[in-house]
């Protein structure tokens, strides 16, 4: 019997690692608003419009989802994605410091609105090879906000 | 329950199965074989009877496979599926041993059920000297083993999935049995119908076949048979040559619902034709802090909004969606009671580590490793090498966040859920229901991603807890900022090292000490490096905040320490940092042949462009050895990863195709890791919260990564999932030193390029 208790008190340590602490305790304070299937309560002053602010904060707005990759502060780092800070008239692939695909340095673009505006559209049609893998912007409308945010920085 | 909806196969992922019905499937599917490794009544030993055996008669029956009337066979799997294919693999190890043939194979989750622990598993983990080196070199002992682990699996939850171990230990140890067990029990059963002696009988695709007779048909037809015949004591096993499937590239059985959408996750499991509600939560961000009030006056105007519940340790909101969930509880003002770390920072805890390295000197702390006389050796030694490395804690940052869907009602509970410890899931869950586990189901679906992050239940227990209050079902998702403030953490560490090297820069001593407990306690040592003395030890210190298993755990800390430093004796010495490596390899010739295999693969001494630097690593894990070589790019001012080299020694690669992909993987997370990553804590809380601040490598900066397997050792398998990680991170940073001559001491790398 000796070895195979110590077998079990060397494998419990190890397992109890991984424990949790779980409770049952109930709500200290459980607010019910509605049971599933009522109609909700009538609400006042909570809708909220989309707005039709200036075009450029729009584009600002919708500048957030490329934000993860892309820098817009003036000399700040690139990171996944090149600064984009006054990249409205720039030639592509020229950034220094920023290590693009081949296809983006020979791609021969320079980045006018309707350059921007095509390769939001479908980045690898545009420019077959890039690393822009994700970030298509399909919604004309948001195309237009982001490429006036863009042209607004530099400004 | 009614055992009528056990009659046919189980339909998706998330198909309920309880013990009772499981084992009733034989019967009433008519024509069903379920075999498993047997653990028997009546135990050899009596003594040990009340540990093996629950009560009078009972015995624990493990079923792993099962032949359907369509002959189709079944892998039951014990192990759950987080995109690393395990269960693929393993049901690949069946089918071999068995004569099965690929497209005849499916495979499901073993129910979450106490008589399904890996018990394979904490046998590999904890009792390694009690495995026979052959599967089938069974000892008397076996049947009293396989008891004793079951009920030591039993007491700590233990249907666990981790430590790189199911191909290694259930698949090899326990499948591969179970395959030829049943292969041996329908030739049994087919000679005895046919009147033929079973030697004459031959197997193949899921067919059995009498040459002389002419006589030829498929396992179904002897199943409900074979089930009567006697389980064998040590069927034969195949040997490697033998082998059909077992190394062979087969294509994974998890993929095409992944490719065309039917597979389930955690985030899409729940009642079938059943109305969901959502809820998002938040619980206190301090570690040992409460809810002391919350203001829901906005949150409950808000649309969508069904309840919003103060659960003391998190707050929760129920609504109709999970974005009106999410978007009330962002309303809510919530304030908290006072915790013991409410000042705690994570530089305050460096230093504590800083002091406690101090305190320990050359020769406190914990004894790891000693043999010879290192701090003797150090101080005679031509030339000294000294270095101290840091690495920061680290989220899991599982792609799925976590998530639990509940529905609590009469004294029972259901969950579904994705985890690597299911009946864990299940105990968590059945203390917030206020119910006994027997009287949770947990319908275990696929993981969006482990790591170690799903080896913990307090998000069942959250689920629970919720869908108690409510009573209705109630899937709870946290957002991306949970996942990456409540998690628990890769530990810190910091660790030293002194090094002596002779004259001829021959490496005489080897002294380290670090913070961490380590786990695996091998994780730190060097004994594989002909180095004559050396001492490995670490100091005990203070990490009051919410730690876990992280993919490769604590080697995914002393990978970098150790072969960074390595590297910098190499350095020191005047050696390339291969040839170093080669001379302390002479007495482990597998380290040596996987060394040589990744040099060789990366063209090691070959010109590179200008700013271009090449660096070499090697660590063994989970019983497998990987080097890797590195080639970064720093003519862009920071580092760039353009090539992985990777050689792996597993032992024996089952699915080369799936050992492959989990290099790549190791390589692709411990990279993020390395290159970006780190959690800090200010006034006891957790800065990062999303990718933003918590990056993932992307493809742009992915390296391209080339795999080369060598099968060293057929019979002592290693592990997969885990091993690719730690060369990752030191075989960059010492790509970097070689490219600049800047030497990389603390991690994320990108820290030293910002």
């Amino acid at each position: 019997m000796k070895p195979i208790s110590l077998i079990l008190l060397a494998g419990v340590a190890p397992l109890g690692l991984a424990a949790c602490s779980s409770e049952s305790e109930e709500p200290v304070e459980q607010i019910i608003v509605r049971q599933p299937g009522e109609a909700a309560p009538v609400l006042s002053g909570v809708a909220n419009s989309p707005g039709t602010a200036d075009i450029v904060a729009a584009g600002k707005a919708a500048f957030a989802a490329c934000a993860a990759c892309h820098s817009v502060q003036q000399d700040g780092a690139s990171g996944s994605g090149p600064n984009l800070y006054g990249v409205a008239g720039r030639a592509a692939g020229r950034l220094n410091g920023f290590a693009y695909s081949e296809a983006m340095v020979s791609s021969g673009i320079t980045w006018d609105s309707a350059a921007l505006n095509a390769y939001l559209a479908a980045p690898s049609e545009v420019v077959p090879g890039t690393s822009m893998s994700a970030g298509a912007v399909t919604d004309p409308e948001r195309r237009k906000a982001i490429i006036a945010y863009l042209a607004s920085l530099s400004q | 329950m009614s055992d009528s909806k056990f009659s046919k196969p189980p339909r998706s992922k998330a198909a309920k199965w309880t013990r009772r019905g499981f084992i009733g499937v034989g019967a009433l599917a008519g024509g069903a074989l379920i075999v498993g490794v047997a653990i028997r009544t009546g135990n050899p030993v009596g003594k040990l009877k009340p540990i093996v055996a629950g009560g009078e008669g009972e015995a624990l029956i493990n079923a792993w496979v099962k032949i359907g009337a369509d002959n189709l066979v079944t892998a039951i799997v014990p192990h759950c599926e987080m995109g690393q294919g395990a269960q693929s693999t393993i049901a690949q190890m069946l089918a071999d041993e068995m004569d099965v043939n690929w497209e005849n194979i499916r495979v499901m989750d073993a129910p979450a059920d106490g008589n399904y622990v890996s018990q394979h598993t904490v046998r590999t983990f904890i009792g390694p000297g009690t495995v026979p080196n052959r599967p089938n070199q069974a000892s008397f002992m076996e049947p009293t083993y396989d008891g004793l682990f079951t009920q030591l699996g039993k007491l700590g939850d233990a249907y666990i999935t981790g430590g790189s171990s199911s191909v290694r230990s259930t698949g090899q140890y326990g499948m591969r049995i179970a395959g030829a067990a049943a292969r041996q029990m329908l030739v049994a059963a087919a000679a005895a119908e046919w009147g033929v002696p079973a030697s004459e009988i031959t197997t193949e695709s899921t067919m059995l076949s009498h040459a002389k007779s002419g006589k030829s048909e498929a396992y179904a037809k002897f199943a409900a048979a074979a089930a009567e015949q006697d389980l064998p004591r040590a069927p034969r096993i195949k040997t490697v040559a033998e082998y059909k499937l077992m190394g062979m590239p087969a294509p994974r059985k998890d993929i095409p619902g992944k490719v065309d959408g039917t597979a389930i996750f955690g985030i899409d499991g729940g009642p079938e034709g059943q109305e969901l509600k959502y809820a998002a939560v938040k619980a206190a961000p301090v570690v040992g802090a409460r809810v002391e009030s919350m203001d829901a006056t906005v949150a409950k105007t808000m649309p969508g909004v069904l309840q919003i519940l103060n659960m003391g340790d998190f707050v929760a909101v129920v609504a109709d969606s999970y974005w009106q969930a999410q978007q009330a509880l962002g309303a809510i003002e919530t304030a908290y009671t006072k915790s013991e770390i409410d000042g705690l920072d994570s530089e305050q805890m460096f230093a504590g580590f800083t002091k406690a390295l101090d305190e320990a000197g050359a020769k406190g702390g914990n004894t790891k490793a000693d043999y010879g006389d290192a701090a003797g050796a150090l101080s005679s030694a031509a030339l000294k090498v000294e270095a101290e490395y840091k690495v920061p804690f680290l989220a899991h940052a599982t792609m799925e966040p976590m998530n639990c869907t509940a529905w609590v009602r009469g004294g029972k509970c259901d969950i579904w859920t994705g985890s690597q410890v299911p009946l864990m899931a299940r105990s968590g869950a059945a203390e917030g229901a206020g119910v006994s586990a027997d009287d949770v189901t947990m319908h275990s679906v696929l993981l969006g991603g482990g790591f170690g992050r799903r080896l913990t239940a307090e998000y069942t227990n959250q689920a629970a807890r919720i869908a108690k209050a409510t009573g209705y079902p109630v899937r709870m998702i946290w957002s991306r900022e949970e996942d990456t403030t409540q998690d628990f953490y890769r530990p810190a560490d910091i660790s030293r090292f002194s090094g002596g090297l002779d004259k001829d820069g021959k490496l005489l001593s080897w002294n380290n000490v670090h913070c961490t407990e380590d786990e695996p306690a091998e994780a730190a040592l060097v004994e594989f490096y002909d180095i004559p003395n050396v001492s490995v030890r670490n100091a005990e210190v203070e990490m009051p905040l919410r730690l876990g298993s992280w993919r490769s755990v604590a080697h995914s800390q002393h990978g970098f320490f150790v072969e960074s430093f390595i590297d910098e004796l190499a350095h020191a010495a005047g050696k390339d940092p291969y040839e170093f490596r080669r001379t302390l390899l002479a007495n482990s010739p597998r380290h040596l042949a996987v060394l040589d295999g990744a040099a060789k693969m990366a063209g090691w001494g070959s010109d590179l462009p200008e700013g271009h630097g090449r660096g070499i690593a090697l660590a063994r894990s989970f019983n497998s050895i990987v080097a890797e070589v590195a080639e970064v790019d720093m003519t862009g001012g920071k580092p760039r990863v353009t090539r992985m080299y990777c050689c792996v020694d597993a032992g024996f690669a089952m699915n080369p195709d799936g050992l492959t992909a989990q290099m790549e993987s190791g390589i692709i997370y411990g990279l993020t890791a390395a290159m970006y990553d780190e959690i800090t804590i200010k006034d006891g809380r957790v800065q990062q919260s999303n990718f933003h601040d918590y990056q993932m490598m992307r493809m742009g900066d992915a390296p391209r990564i080339t795999v080369q397997i060598i099968n060293g050792a057929p019979d002592n398998l290693g592990g997969a999932g885990e091993p690719g990680l730690p060369p990752a991170a030191p075989a960059v940073a010492n790509a970097i030193f070689a490219a600049t001559g800047q030497r990389i001491r603390e991690l994320p790398i990108a820290k030293h390029f910002a």
